[in-house]
């Protein structure tokens, strides 16, 4: 609206601009009050009413009054018409400057006769005229005066000035409006005039129609142009007539009078093979094409291609012969398929407008006709064979498939420009593929939940029936838990690392994989250094991996010799274990291995009942290894897919973070868990007393095997992790499905671990206190007079911190440092209380008491060597009490009692007294001692009453 | 929920949803947040509020308008208006250009087309002398400003 008040005309017309610049003024502001308002509404409101209204009611609107007449003038009304046009965006523009030469320069007939008078006025008004009025506009664009020169046609300059002409007759200045004939409405008025004259041509017969709109032979490509123009004009968003919705069905006869006389013009040309009479019709037939359904030309050419046709010539199943995957009769059938492309693709680029999209349309066509027909029987047929092998064949087919996206964009790109851009040529094969996606990726899950399921369930059964548990090469941690760790995992690193082949051919790569990370090859390879961290003791009823220890470490000679004797195993050759993991259980359990293995455990030890057996037996790596091993073939099987856009593009990382959830919950749920369950549950049933003698307690040193190998699995579970899903999932995405479950998959091992160390604890106290009671003479500490003592600890003590010494190392490396601080802190607080009860049962001598403070002391070093602050601070109280056992005199002894301070807080007198009562001459110096104790303190009472 | 005051001083409370038709109360509830405070309209009063909030409440569930889109291409038959649309839309005169002015001012697309439509609709084949009646105005011109315009226009016309 500011434009107003700039091309104002300040000096001439002083009586009229006052009633101009009233009204002016109304306009100017940009607040909406309701002073600038048009009746009930503001102008801008008017403008989107106007909007609406056909174009033939307009000049009563602007009748209607100055406000009304001026919102008609609004350019942006007239940009929208002639927006509605498309000349812009159908590079129409040439096409219409024709059509309006034409009209200049026939005689207009057809026309209402006072158009053409006033068109000879105006141009006579502006010859006169036309210098006054450039001298008032001030601020005039550079481009009128352009005009003004006369640099563009006559014609153009008749209707450019027609409007300026009939202001300058005008003496209202506010009409003197149009400055330039670059508006929108000057342009669209001349193409309206250029149309009008069409339009009654159109409302005739189609085959007159035509003759009339073109009476002289013209190109077709011009003809589909100029009815392209008219379909247009005849459009909801102009409406120039009161009848154009019939003029526009006749057009649309006449349209389709043309178009079939294009397809002809097309047939022969192709059959003349006539490249540039094809190209003609095709673009023509383009252009008058209205954007409904398909068009037909560019549908009929590419339903005649000869790659539709030909597709008896493939038999996908022959891809399938004896049940197996190959692939080698798709990839021909796919050379041949991109080769019809090629040749179709190059053609259509030729002949047909690149708008049509043709090639597109063609390459389309032909992966969801050819294409995805030949896959659909190939995918359902692998199917019915069975499920891994159709799982193996979707990737296939589709990286096959991908092929064409290669030779698309290789007609696609002729310089200049390409055609078509990558990304829709990938759109081409990832829409065909889509209708086989639901089913594999479903598919892909409920097979993937079936072999871990599967994987359990196997294990379970062999769990319970206790056979085929043992594989000789399952390496054991107790020795040296880092290094076999180390082992496994890098080795474990290295099978992820290798490429899985989801081709025809796959398969056999994971298998050699796996075979690469078996036990077998390890053992060879930790062999010579690890002075056979592993015997060759086979027999599963046999003693535990303490035992082994404990002969590696008594004997070694006779171990060795074992090694000498005893030819190891073989090692399996890769290559034979290559696509069996059965082999490996064949080796466990394979007779070899069993007879003629001398059983080296120097420490006769009863069979343990079987429920004793071996904990670390209810976890397995190799069915660890097997779970990972099948979610990352669907892993490998699902990343063909990645690139996926859209919603199956979410669907396939979906699957991503649903395997990966799958594996943790069946490692976690289906196999950690209840293992340690199971540990736990037996660990609880064992009784100290009802074995032998023994400083080991059998279930709590395979409850540390077991949680090695727990460690070990999550570790595996993490490397994992680390190479196949980190790409996929943001790490630190916290309400990640796959973090979360990770999270919970840890967490349900960390509390496996605690609740099972809390059982073990409790054996392993059960135990130790079992040995001191059970190894504790009745006068241990009530030496018989004469003989010199031997000061040092009991047999029982010996035993005692001998059996914790060994369990508490073992549990090093394991677990973490919290962890093991604290379950030595459990072990010291029950020990404490364990030795406190046993002192309490005794009956203990001067001579005695110097055996229990050898035994107090054995324990306190023991204690010390955990290097745990507030225990070793305990037990060095202990130590304390040991002297009360010594004292000889009564007096002295009731001192030492009532000193508090001497130990550390962790006794009160009374708790010593009760020890004391155990001192064998307790009757005799009972009544001094309490005299001592307490008849003192009554005087002191008296006294200070 | 959205707590709305009118000129005349009417508060209405409705589903945020409902208010979020209007995207001049949406980018307010964005820009201050949830807040309890009731959202002053001083230039609606309650009688108009209230059958805007009745179209609101009916279209709530329609799926935001394509954001400029070929806008050409979209209004197909330009003066199409829905059933349900007509029905609320079928009001005195007054009342219309109120809800034109009100759906303008809380910035609805939609509703404002609905107005402009049915007025478009009004002015359809009606001469000069209706449209002034229609809207209420004067002629103000001089007869040879009106001539003038007449010739102006005339290339528009359909004989």
């Amino acid at each position: 609206m500011d434009k107003w008040t700039a091309i104002e005309p300040v000096k001439l017309y002083d009586k009229a601009s006052s009633t101009a610049a009233s009204v002016l003024s109304r306009l100017s502001g940009n607040a909406p009050s309701r002073a600038i308002f048009i009746g009930p509404l503001p102008p801008e409101l008017h403008l989107l009413i106007l909007d609406y209204l056909p174009l033939y009611d307009l000049p009563a609107i602007a009748r209607s009054s100055r406000a009304f007449s001026r919102l008609v003038r609004d350019e942006k009304l007239w940009e929208r018409k002639w927006k509605a046009l498309k000349i812009e965006k159908y590079a129409l523009q040439e096409v219409l400057n024709e059509l309006q030469n034409e009209e200049e320069h026939k005689p207009p007939p057809p026309r209402p006769g006072h158009f053409a008078v006033e068109e000879e006025s105006d141009l006579a008004t502006f010859t006169v005229g036309g210098d006054d009025e450039f001298g008032d506009f001030t601020e005039a664009p550079p481009t009128q005066s352009t005009t003004g020169t006369a640099t563009e046609t006559f014609g153009q300059f008749v209707n450019t000035f027609n409007n300026v002409a009939l202001d300058s007759q005008s003496a209202v200045p506010y009409i003197t409006a149009f400055p330039s004939h670059h508006t929108f409405r000057s342009k669209f008025v001349k193409a309206h005039k250029a149309f009008v004259g069409l339009l009654p041509k159109v409302v005739t017969p189609p085959e007159l129609a035509l003759s009339h709109l073109f009476p002289s032979p013209a190109k077709s490509l011009y003809k589909g142009r100029v009815l392209h123009l008219l379909a247009l004009f005849l459009s909801p968003a102009i409406e120039p007539t009161r009848i154009w919705s019939a003029q526009k069905d006749a057009l649309n006869s006449s349209i389709r009078t043309f178009n079939a006389s294009l397809v002809t013009a097309f047939d022969t040309s192709e059959e003349k093979g006539e490249d540039e009479g094809m190209k003609e019709a095709a673009w023509a037939s383009w252009e008058v094409w209205d954007g409904q359904g398909e068009w037909e030309m560019g549908k009929t050419w590419m339903e005649k291609r000869d790659v539709f046709f030909d597709s008896d010539r493939w038999d996908p199943l022959r891809n399938l012969t004896n049940n197996t995957l190959h692939l080698d009769p798709m990839v021909v059938f796919m050379t041949n398929t991109m080769e019809s492309v090629r040749k179709e693709g190059s053609f259509a680029i030729r002949i047909f407008p690149p708008s049509a999209d043709i090639l597109l349309a063609v390459t389309r066509r032909v992966a969801a006709d050819v294409i995805g027909e030949y896959i659909t029987p190939l995918l359902s047929r692998a199917r019915e064979i069975s499920i891994p092998t159709y799982l193996n064949a979707t990737p296939a087919t589709f990286k096959q498939a991908w092929r064409l996206v290669d030779s698309i964009m290789d007609v696609a790109n002729p310089p200049p420009e390409a055609v078509i851009t990558r990304t829709q040529a990938e759109d081409v094969i990832f829409r065909m593929f889509e209708m086989f996606m639901e089913d594999y990726l479903t598919e892909e899950i409920s097979s993937t939940k079936k072999t871990l399921d599967t994987a359990c369930d196997t294990w379970d059964r062999k769990v319970a029936s206790h056979t085929g548990l043992y594989s000789p090469n399952a390496p054991h941690f107790l020795k040296n838990p880092a290094q076999v760790k180390r082992n496994v995992l890098a080795s474990f690193a290295d099978v992820l690392l290798l490429p899985v082949q989801v081709a025809a051919t796959g398969g056999t790569a994971v298998a050699k994989g796996i075979s690469k990370l078996t036990p077998q090859q390890r053992a060879d390879k930790n062999k010579p250094e690890a002075n056979g961290y592993r015997t060759p003791l086979a027999d599963k009823d046999d003693p535990t991996a303490f035992d082994l220890t404990m002969a590696d470490i008594d004997n070694p000679n006779e171990h060795d010799q074992d090694h000498d004797t005893h030819p190891h195993p073989t090692p399996v050759p890769a290559h034979v274990v290559n696509g069996s993991r059965a082999s490996l259980s064949l080796v466990g359990s394979g007779p070899g291995s069993r007879s003629g293995t001398p059983v080296p455990g120097p420490r006769p030890s009863t069979p343990l009942p079987s429920s004793f057996d071996r904990l670390e037996l209810l976890l397995s790596l190799d069915v660890a290894l097997e779970l990972i091993h099948a979610v990352r073939d669907s892993l490998a099987r699902v990343q063909t897919f990645q690139a996926y856009p859209g919603t199956y593009g979410y669907r396939v990382r979906d699957t991503f973070d649903q395997l990966f959830v799958l594996l943790l919950q069946a490692m976690g749920d289906r196999h950690i868990c209840p293992a340690f369950e199971k540990a736990e549950e037996q660990m609880k049933t064992y009784k100290a007393d009802e074995h032998e003698i023994s400083t080991s307690v059998a279930p709590l040193l395979q409850f540390f095997e077991l949680v090695h190998l727990a460690d070990t699995i999550q570790s595996m579970v993490q490397v994992f992790f680390d190479k196949e899903l980190s790409a996929h999932i943001d790490r630190t995405d916290f309400m990640n499905d796959v973090i979360r479950e990770k999270k919970r998959f840890e967490n349900s091992l960390d509390d496996a671990v605690a609740s099972g160390m809390n059982a073990g604890t409790e054996v392993l106290m059960n135990q130790v206190e079992h040995i001191i009671w059970s190894r504790t003479g009745p006068r241990e500490y009530y030496p018989p007079e004469g003989p010199p003592l031997e000061l040092g600890p009991t047999e029982g003590c010996r035993e005692a911190i001998q059996c914790l010494e060994m369990h508490c190392k073992l549990l090093k490396g394991s677990t973490s440092k919290d962890v093991l601080e604290v379950f030595y802190q459990e072990v010291g607080i029950r020990l404490h209380g364990i030795i406190q009860k046993h002192l309490k049962r005794q009956i203990i001598s001067l001579e005695g008491g110097f055996q229990v403070i050898a035994d107090l002391n054995a324990y306190y070093s023991f204690i010390a060597s955990l290097r745990v602050q507030q225990i070793t601070q305990d037990f060095s109280n202990l130590k304390m009490l040991g002297h009360v056992f010594i004292v000889s005199d009564a007096k002295d002894l009731a001192q030492i009692v009532r000193d508090v301070t001497r130990y550390g807080g962790s006794f009160r007198p009374e708790d010593v007294y009760e020890f004391i009562q155990r001192r064998a001459d307790w009757k005799k110096i009972e009544k001094t001692v309490d005299k001592t104790m307490y008849n003192l303190s009554f005087k002191d009472d008296c006294i200070i009453a | 929920m959205v707590t709305l005051t009118t000129s005349d001083n009417e508060t209405f409370t409705v589903d945020k949803k409902v208010a979020e038709k209007s995207v001049l109360i949406k980018n307010m509830l964005e820009d201050v947040g949830e807040s309890d405070q009731a959202i002053p309209l001083p230039n609606v009063t309650a009688s108009v509020l209230k059958k805007v909030l009745e179209w609101c409440e009916h279209h709530k569930d329609d799926p935001a308008p394509p954001e400029n889109e070929d806008k050409d291409d979209t209004r197909k038959r330009t003066t199409d208006i829905s059933e349900w649309d007509q029905k609320f839309i079928a009001v005195d005169q007054e009342m219309l250009f109120e809800i034109i002015l009100a759906a303008n001012y809380l910035d609805i697309k939609a509703l404002l087309d609905v107005g402009c439509k049915t007025v478009a609709n009004m002015i359809k084949g009606k001469s000069p002398e209706e449209i002034r009646k229609l809207f209420n105005i004067v002629n103000d011109f001089t007869p040879e400003e009106e001539a003038q315009i007449k010739k102006e226009n005339e290339w528009a016309e359909d004989r």
